[in-house]
């Protein structure tokens, strides 16, 4: 499954980037995340529930930030397993100034298997996106309530 | 009429629409299927299988899923020590020169390696399904995926992920047949003809899943097996070796199983190999029943191959030749052998006059499920392929398709004839008998061929277009080895028949019965059948290749011959007259033209087991007998299908407005259920053209396991059937019988390829249908491609 598309955020980058990289952002942007801790500096573990379609269920999640460039790009390496089915690939993000926010650009692919893949993959691209745009939206809203320092 | 006739099965019942006797059981809800099997202290199975196409098996822990509540055991191949084995290779290539094979089958739980999505890695057993599944979830999975075969020519490339590592590449067979010369035919030809058809995966989709229980009886060191099977008589030995017991110490009982269709032959699934194991070593019973998801994975399909297929023809549009190279998808492994792609191999020659063919097939595992015979068991591929290039030739030669299929029919004085080819049941290919002009003569007729030159029959409302397709195919049935029957009259005089094959809805209680009625004399209602029991019968294969009523069929009627001159011979006694005036009919022994001086049969089957005096040395107590029959090689069936079919332009949706069938299966022994075997083959048959195609991705995973994105066939898309019957009967078998079981499913996609061309030649000139199954958005880009290679202009 391929995902890619661009987020407009409306903070500078540098406050982006690190929202990116904190996991207690992250899990709160990641609908229905429930738990994303760091385990070191570039790999995150975590728990996360998902609903495709008739198929929902939990999944083990494990990622690992690679080729980290700041405040421009990182790519990942994800790692999800749960009862229902499996998801690994890559995902790229870069970051780039616009009109006094930052875009950014991201690209994922994921090769998906199991009760997932074979049951859900009607809903799967339709979930995806929108757990995506969903994600990026509050992702927004926490950068903004962090800069704004309240 | 005589009773001698009768015994030919030529008078009563035989022919007629008796109405079936197990309908009262299965519409009442009376009928015993194996998931209405629950013994006391009944223990549950849930399965655990590979999400991954392919990878290696790093580990599996089930420590959790022991832990869970209510779970009694969970098992991974370890667990299984010596009991863990490689499945049979059940059907072993035929004897084909310079053939290749390589065998790999199924093991119960995967070790080391899984080799497609719904593998079977470990089963939990506990006191409900509900608590196995839950704690199968706890099972801890380890794979490494690795990248999956999936493309059949990509799998054959070197370099190519292996299936098995122990294999040089991922060919599982290579086999060559040819007759005559094809390239001097290729060198006289006036057209050649070369084009790639692609024919693509489906499920059976049987309506009842598969399911499997198991009782273990220590005290009597028996066990008792329900099975979803077609063949429970192989399934009984198999399993007996395997669990260390005697043949007489296991009973395999297939009751009503609602639908075979092919994948529920003796496979030895891993299921079918691991339960009654876990019933004996738990010293309780155990029961799985597969749910729909799972048998989307686990139950083997068919129809994947990619034919490049040359046709070589004179002028006239006479054949001079074919050749033909094909790859077969077998998937993970290859226990069914080579039964699918033979039967596609041969089965392309069809009803017409081949004086050379050169057909060489490459079977190739990929990481899939297993494919063994569907309904139609390779015979729809090679019925495409011949009825396709037929067309395109018609076509090219500006030939009526109707006409150049006269053209190259084997005339009705050729049988039999030798097709120079091995055909799966290892014997030569030889058409017992066959008349095929009149047969597509009736078809021309009843879907009025020649009305449909006319321009206003080829639009419908609103723009839609109108077509019509026409083809023919032969479908060999029929084949041996052999079955069993034994035949009792009873001493409430009725009959009873049991024989060894297994039923999932064919009516054999009703047209078995009809054949024992004729000879001993009774209605066919006073005639019990019980098939599927090996306690019963255990001599015999099973139900496949459209051989039940041409094999086990003739066995009852072997049987009962033998019990009919039982009865007469006694009768003759006990009236004091000669054995040649005695008449058995009306359930009654009496002297011909004196129907008042005569005994019943259930009195004479009383008299036949005294209980004083003494039965003479040599003979036999009771109104009793066993038969047996063996075809010396298969019957062939044939016929012709004809569709109508009206396509909306805009959404490329077709709807099917006529299916005429018009078939010859030798002797009908009952019309009703001929048509309903008919009928629901053409139904499957219009799924696999236009509803039915698994979707794998490039990982190996299927896309869509449900029924929610696969789509059946339903009463608003199938139309009533029409049909009409010949009856050339085989010479091969004293019932004069042909099998008809897939005939229905075999040339539907041909038939609707070549209505759906022909409706769209207006709009789309050059299109040509080279793929199965279709749907509509597939179907809009043909036409559209067609279109824009004509230059076409927009409907």
């Amino acid at each position: 499954m391929r995902l890619e598309g661009e987020f407009t955020f409306h903070a500078p980058r540098e406050a982006v980037w690190e929202a990116l990289l904190d996991p207690a952002v992250i899990a709160q942007a990641i609908p229905g995340a429930e738990r994303l801790d760091r385990v070191d500096e570039d790999r995150y573990e975590g728990t996360m529930k998902v609903g495709v379609g008739p198929v929902s269920g939990r999944y083990e999640l494990r990622v690992r930030i690679e080729e980290k460039e700041p405040p421009e790009r990182y790519s990942m390496r994800i790692d999800g397993k749960g009862a229902l089915g499996h998801a690994s690939g890559t995902a790229e993000v870069e970051l780039a100034d616009e009109d006094g926010g930052t875009r950014m650009t991201y690209v994922s692919d994921l090769a998906i298997g199991g009760r997932i893949a074979g049951v859900g993959q009607r809903m799967l691209d339709t979930v995806a996106r929108s757990m995506t745009q969903r994600g990026l939206e509050s992702l927004e809203r926490e950068i903004e309530r962090r800069t704004s320092g309240s | 009429m005589s009773g001698d006739d009768r015994a030919d099965g030529g008078a009563r019942s035989v022919g007629r629409d008796v109405p079936r006797n197990e309908d009262r059981l299965l519409l009442t809800g009376r009928a015993l299927f194996v998931d209405d099997v629950e013994p006391t202290g009944t223990l549950h199975a849930a399965f655990v299988r590979s999400d991954w196409a392919h990878g290696r098996l790093r580990g599996v822990d089930v420590t959790a899923a022991r832990a869970h509540p209510g779970v009694v055991a969970a098992w991974t191949a370890e667990d299984l020590g010596d009991y863990w084995a490689p499945g049979p290779l059940l059907v072993s290539p035929p004897p084909i020169e310079r053939l290749e094979f390589h065998a790999r089958t199924q093991v119960p739980l995967a070790k080391d390696k899984v080799r497609h999505v719904g593998e079977p890695i470990a089963v939990v057993i506990a006191e409900s399904r509900y608590l196995a599944e839950d704690a199968a979830a706890l099972v801890e999975v380890d794979v490494d995926p690795l990248p999956a075969v999936v493309d059949l020519e990509a799998g054959l490339e070197p370099g190519a992920p292996l299936v098995h590592d122990d294999l040089e590449s991922n060919l599982s067979a290579r086999v060559v047949q040819e007759r005559g010369d094809w390239e001097a035919a290729r060198a006289q030809a006036d057209l050649l003809l070369a084009r790639r058809l692609r024919y693509d995966r489906g499920a059976a989709a049987a309506i009842e899943n598969r399911g499997i229980v198991a009782e273990w009886d220590a005290r009597a060191g028996e066990m008792t097996i329900w099975d979803t099977t077609q063949a429970p008589i192989p399934i009984r030995n198999g399993l007996a070796r395997m669990l260390g017991l005697s043949e007489g110490r296991v009973r395999v009982v297939a009751p009503f199983i609602g639908g075979g269709f092919g994948p529920k032959i003796m496979m030895f699934y891993p299921e079918e190999v691991v339960i009654p194991w876990a019933a004996m070593t738990l010293g309780r019973p155990v029961k799985w029943i597969e749910d729909r998801r799972e048998n989307f994975f686990a139950t083997t399909q068919e129809r994947l191959q990619i034919h490049d297929a040359e046709i070589a023809l004179s002028a006239d549009g006479r054949i001079l030749g074919v050749k033909d190279r094909f790859l077969h998808d077998v998937g993970a492994y290859d226990p069914y052998g080579l039964t699918v792609p033979i039967n596609s191999q041969c089965t392309l020659l069809g009803p017409y006059d081949v004086p050379a063919y050169h057909s060489e097939f490459l079977a190739v595992f990929t990481n899939k499920t297993i494919v063994s015979p569907v309904r139609g068991a390779g015979r729809q591929h090679g019925v495409f392929v011949m009825e396709r290039l037929l067309d395109l030739a018609a076509r090219e030669l500006g030939i009526d398709r109707v006409e150049i299929r006269r053209r190259n029919f084997l005339p009705p004085d050729a049988f039999p004839h030798d097709n120079n080819v091995i055909y799966q049941d290892f014997a030569p290919l030889v058409y017992d008998s066959g008349n095929y002009r009149p047969a597509l003569e009736k078809a021309v007729e009843r879907i009025g061929w020649k009305e449909w030159r006319r321009p206003e029959m080829r639009r419908g409302e609103g723009g839609r277009r109108r077509g019509i397709g026409i083809v023919n195919y032969v479908e060999g049935t029929g084949i041996g080895p052999y079955e069993g029957a034994r035949v009792t009259v009873e001493t409430g005089g009725r009959v009873r028949v049991v024989t060894g094959v297994g039923t999932q809805g064919q009516g054999h209680f009703t047209s078995f019965a009809q054949i024992a009625a004729d000879a001993l004399g009774v209605d066919p209602a006073d005639v019990d059948v019980v098939t599927g029991d090996t306690r019963e019968f255990h001599w015999g294969t099973g139900t496949f290749a459209s051989r039940s009523m041409v094999v086990a069929g003739n066995a009852v009627h072997a049987a009962a011959s033998k019990v009919r001159e039982k009865a007469v011979e006694r009768a003759a006694a006990e009236l004091g007259v000669e054995e040649e005036a005695i008449e058995l009919a009306d359930g009654r022994a009496f002297v011909r033209g004196e129907p008042a001086c005569g005994i019943g049969l259930g009195e004479l089957a009383v008299k036949a087991n005294p209980l004083r005096g003494a039965v003479r040395g040599g003979s036999e107590p009771g109104l009793e007998a066993s038969g047996y029959f063996g075809p010396e090689r298969g019957a062939t069936a044939s016929g012709v299908h004809a569709c109508v079919v009206e396509v909306d332009t805009e959404t490329m949706d077709v709807e099917i407005v006529r299916y005429l069938v018009v078939h010859d299966c030798g002797r009908i022994v009952n019309p009703a259920i001929v048509e309903g075997q008919i009928q629901g083959g053409v139904a499957m048959g219009i799924g696999n053209a236009f509803y039915e195609m698994l979707v794998h991705d490039e990982s190996g995973q299927l896309l869509n396991a449900s029924f929610m994105d696969y789509l059946l066939p339903t009463a608003d898309v199938v139309p009533r059937i029409e049909t009409a019957h010949f009856e050339t009967p085989s010479p091969l078998n004293p019932l004069g019988v042909k099998g008809v079981g897939e005939a229905g499913a075999i040339p539907v996609a041909a038939a609707f390829a070549q209505a759906l061309e022909d409706a769209l030649a207006p709009i789309a000139p050059g299109l040509e249908i080279r793929e199965i199954p279709l749907k509509p958005s597939r179907l809009w880009e043909l036409v559209e491609a067609a279109r824009a290679r004509a230059g076409g202009e927009a409907p």
